[in-house]
């Protein structure tokens, strides 16, 4: 896996938040076809990097190639544009929107009638009536309904089936079993498998490293804004990652030496 | 470099580097003696004035709320101690007058907390309806204190002069120590400034936020109702525009002062000096002949270089806004 | 049972409370006003007034819809006001006007710039160039009035400029020309907001600008275009105005910036952005003019405007915060 070319390339990335120092020479690969778990504790930088990746943050140094090519513009709307798909904790959906708008905000499908383009809200409704379906919201919810109405698993899942309905490249999962009951959380991690079979790049942050583990084919641990393990699931067992997050990379110091 | 930052993180750094710009420009092109003691005399009166409202607004401020009201307030309280002493004397015509604007205050305090509405849009109410008020009160007429008032030693206290130095300078700076203790010393202050920036954090802390709002409402308008009565008391005749557009003058010298409307940072003594920066370019445009326009002009002008570089100097300086 | 049936009603269109205050209002003022303010003379100034406010409150709505303010759209009536007289009578009248909302539109472009680039309060910039183009205006007229003569003002330009009214037949005495304008904006306005991509921006900035930023919304273009509309439907109410007027002074607008807000929160606008309703503002700014109007007819003292505007503000916002919440209970 390691010869072809990786769809993303972290390269000695820092970021500075005033004078914080958030991340710090972060380099990482990402290849298409994989699932990758992101963990570490709470502030250690994971949340940092992916929104970094999906264009919130510009990074103050360093380098991010998509696709071999050198990223030099970060906005949300250009990864978007590129197939990466984020789906985040607390960000992403707007409570006064309805569903159906809510789903396709930022992409919204066209219909031209004479010349001017107007949102087809057909095309919306049905679509998003059928993810939210798939994914076992209410029966009285409709698209037309307002976020608002929404509970928190509800949302995750109006939050997934959007990431997964477009076809895209990369998924990025910030902590996307938060908030759910156990069979959703089987479900979503479920998709989650499913789509790096469909030879996407899946990254999954948590900081349930057991969890993971079940899912990922490898998996890097961030302490303190630095990557401090990148490893695969195969050489590493669960409970030796834990130890690493434990010993906040003191270990593999210790091991490299 | 580390001791400029430190330096800049006090909220009225701003002002000080503000005034110490103006006062170089005023002496370089002096075309209507700017350094005379009359001059002086009269831009440090109106200053304590308006410094008296900007500090109550600064305070408003930073409870993260704002107060537009106060031009209003300062107006209906004024004329409310030029009306009372017909009937109350100096002394009773000061505390009615005093109570008037607080419960100017507590209503719009109570209309925030307790209705859950956007300071802006009470205070808002609030311009209009006292404004409204004084309109149908007086009826548009002059409004004048006797003789005897005039002489009365109250009177005298809050507008004439004392040690040869002028009341309202005293006041200014008697309220500027007492508020600033306030502030920075005691309790309330605590609650204040915790209330500002970050309120669902000092609410977790058992801060009573909805108490401090009210409270900081009142003392906003009692100090808005105070300066009213300091400026009637040196002039004791009224009219119905008075203080009308003063709410800009007074929210443009808090900002100046380094009120950002983010909440929970502000400066008493940069509202002190933003009331000296906007009164002293008025004197100075005055003298050299412009139209009282620019003067409006001017002040927008300034507000939004003000906001824009303080935002900037507090974010140079590490400060989340 | 009526009570479940109305609450979706109530929840999708916050408009609802400002049209049953509407009708209570003119049945209320029909009926004690001796047919003095019921007549077909006053009704038409009322539609008059509501047009120049309106147009107005339309832009300060949008700008509200993305969660900042524009307080200095009274000063821009005013310039564009200006404007248009000043080159209506050099120039040409469409030409003059094009001038004025241009104008208008630069400086809400000038608002929308500064409030985006530098990330500060819309409140305090909009202040501040509240003051500026107040202070310009007064300065530009030198205290006296810009117009244009009365043998002039024929023509269809003048006419279609809110000059006159239309369809005045018999005893009815029309509408101003600039209540088209109104109607005109009002609909491609909806239409903009509820059917194009343009509208779900803005709420979604409005509703959460965090989220709408996260979907690839460029936030900051959302706003600026919104700043823009504003200050050229300010600049737009002002031409009318001033087509009616014939004439204008360096306070032309005063205070207006602060009905336009009444009537957005009237009209059942969340100043928190997101939830906005451009019908229900207008009816806001024609319930304000109504009831101007009536305290000039029944010969109350117009003073007593203020002191109800103040009031009507502060119980509209918390009757419309009350309705929301009861709305929202489950």
């Amino acid at each position: 896996m390691s010869d072809a070319h990786p769809l993303i390339q972290v390269k000695n990335l820092d970021l500075y938040f005033g004078s914080f120092h958030a991340l710090k020479d972060v380099s990482v690969d990402f290849h298409a076809g994989e699932l990758v778990g992101l963990v570490g504790d709470n502030g250690a930088g994971k949340t940092t990097l992916i929104r970094v990746l999906c264009g919130i943050h510009k990074p103050s140094k360093g380098e991010v190639y998509f696709d071999g090519e050198l990223v030099t513009e970060f906005h949300p709307k250009l990864a978007i544009d590129q197939g990466i798909e984020t789906i985040q904790q607390s960000v992403g959906l707007c409570d006064n929107l309805s569903i159906a708008r809510n789903f396709y905000l930022g992409r919204e499908p066209m219909k031209k009638i004479v010349g001017i383009p107007f949102l087809d809200f057909k095309q919306m409704r049905s679509m998003s009536t059928k993810v939210i379906r798939a994914f076992g919201l209410r029966d009285n919810v409709s698209a037309d309904d307002e976020v608002e109405r929404l509970s928190g698993g509800e949302r995750q899942s109006v939050k997934i089936g959007r990431a997964v309905e477009f076809k895209n490249r990369v998924v990025i999962m910030d902590e996307p079993t938060n908030h759910l009951s156990v069979r959703e959380r089987e479900h979503v991690n479920e998709l989650a498998v499913q789509l790096k079979e469909q030879g996407l790049l899946v990254i999954y942050i948590t900081h349930d490293i057991f969890q993971v583990h079940k899912l990922a084919d490898r998996v890097v641990i961030m302490e303190n804004g630095e990557k401090i393990e990148d490893a695969s699931t195969d050489s590493m067992t669960a409970e030796q990652l834990e130890e690493v997050i434990r010993q906040g990379g003191r270990l593999v110091e210790k091991m490299g030496s | 470099m580390t001791s400029t930052r430190q330096l800049a993180k006090s909220a009225g750094f701003g002002s000080v580097v503000g005034v110490a710009l103006m006062l170089t420009a005023f002496t370089l092109i002096d075309f209507s003696g700017w350094w005379t003691a009359r001059t002086i005399s009269n831009v440090v009166h109106f200053s304590s004035i308006l410094a008296l409202i900007a500090m109550g607004q600064a305070l408003v401020i930073i409870s993260k709320e704002i107060d537009l009201s106060v031009g209003s307030v300062y107006g209906l309280t004024g004329i409310a101690f030029i009306t009372f002493e017909h009937s109350l004397g100096v002394p009773g015509a000061v505390i009615a007058a005093l109570a008037i604007a607080a419960v100017c205050g507590l209503l719009q305090g109570l209309a925030v907390v307790r209705g859950g509405l956007p300071s802006m849009i009470v205070t808002l109410g609030g311009l209009f309806t006292f404004r409204g008020i004084i309109y149908v009160w007086t009826g548009g007429s002059v409004r004048n204190f006797s003789e005897a008032a005039r002489e009365n030693w109250l009177t005298k206290l809050f507008g004439g002069e004392v040690f040869g130095i002028e009341a309202a300078v005293l006041w200014m700076l008697l309220m500027l120590a007492i508020l600033s203790v306030v502030l920075k010393f005691t309790r309330f202050g605590n609650h204040l400034l915790a209330t500002g920036g970050a309120s669902d954090s000092a609410e977790s802390r058992g801060v009573r936020i909805d108490r401090v709002k009210i409270i900081t409402f009142v003392m906003c308008s009692v100090m808005a109702g105070f300066a009213g009565i300091v400026t009637l008391a040196d002039q004791p005749q009224t009219h119905v525009t008075i203080g009308d557009l003063l709410e800009l003058e007074a929210i443009s010298a808090a900002v100046i002062g380094g009120c950002l409307l983010s909440g929970g940072r502000g400066s008493l003594i940069g509202a002190v000096l933003g009331a000296f920066i906007v009164t002293s370019f008025r004197y100075e445009l005055i003298a050299l002949g412009a139209p009282s326009s620019w003067f409006i002009t001017f002040v927008g002008v300034v507000l939004i270089v003000a906001i824009i570089f303080n935002q900037k100097l507090a974010r140079w300086a590490g400060h989340n806004v | 049972m009526a009570d479940a049936a109305f609450k979706p009603l109530v929840r999708k269109h916050s408009e609802i409370g400002i049209f049953l205050i509407a009708i209570l209002l003119i049945v209320f003022f029909a009926a004690t006003s001796e047919g003095r303010w019921n007549n077909s003379y006053n009704i038409s100034t009322i539609l008059q007034i509501t047009a120049t406010l309106g147009l107005m409150t339309l832009g300060v709505a949008l700008v509200v819809g993305t969660g900042e303010i524009d307080i200095s759209v009274g000063s821009t009536f005013g310039m564009s006001a200006l404007i248009y007289l000043f080159l209506a009578v050099r120039v040409d009248p469409f030409i003059a006007a094009t001038a004025a909302v241009c104008v208008g539109a630069l400086i809400g472009a000038f608002n929308g710039y500064l409030v985006t680039k530098t990330g500060t309060p819309s409140l305090i910039i909009t202040l501040g160039s509240l003051m500026i183009f107040r202070g310009l205006a007064i300065a530009l007229t030198s205290g006296f009035a810009f117009s244009i003569p009365y043998k002039e003002r024929g023509g269809f330009s003048y006419f279609i400029l809110g000059g006159d009214n239309m369809f005045n037949f018999g005893t009815f005495a029309g509408v101003n020309t600039g209540f088209l304008w109104l109607i005109f904006a009002l609909v491609v306005l909806t239409v903009v907001l509820k059917l194009m991509p343009y509208g779900n921006h803005l709420l979604a900035v409005g509703g959460s600008s965090e989220s709408a930023h996260s979907r690839g919304i460029r936030v900051d273009r959302v706003k600026l275009k919104a700043f823009i509309i504003c200050g050229a439907l300010a600049g737009l109410g002002g031409v009318l105005e001033a087509g009616k007027l014939g004439s204008a002074d360096g306070s032309m607008g005063r205070l207006m910036e602060l009905q336009a807000i009444a009537s957005c929160v009237l009209g059942g606008c969340l100043l928190a952005g997101g939830r906005i309703s451009l019908i229900g503002a207008l009816m806001g700014a024609f319930v304000l003019s109504s009831i101007q109007s009536y305290l000039v007819v029944m010969a109350v003292r117009p003073q007593w405007f203020m002191v109800l505007l103040g009031i009507i503000v502060v119980f509209a916002a918390l009757g419309d915060k009350k309705l929301r919440h009861w709305a929202h209970k489950h």
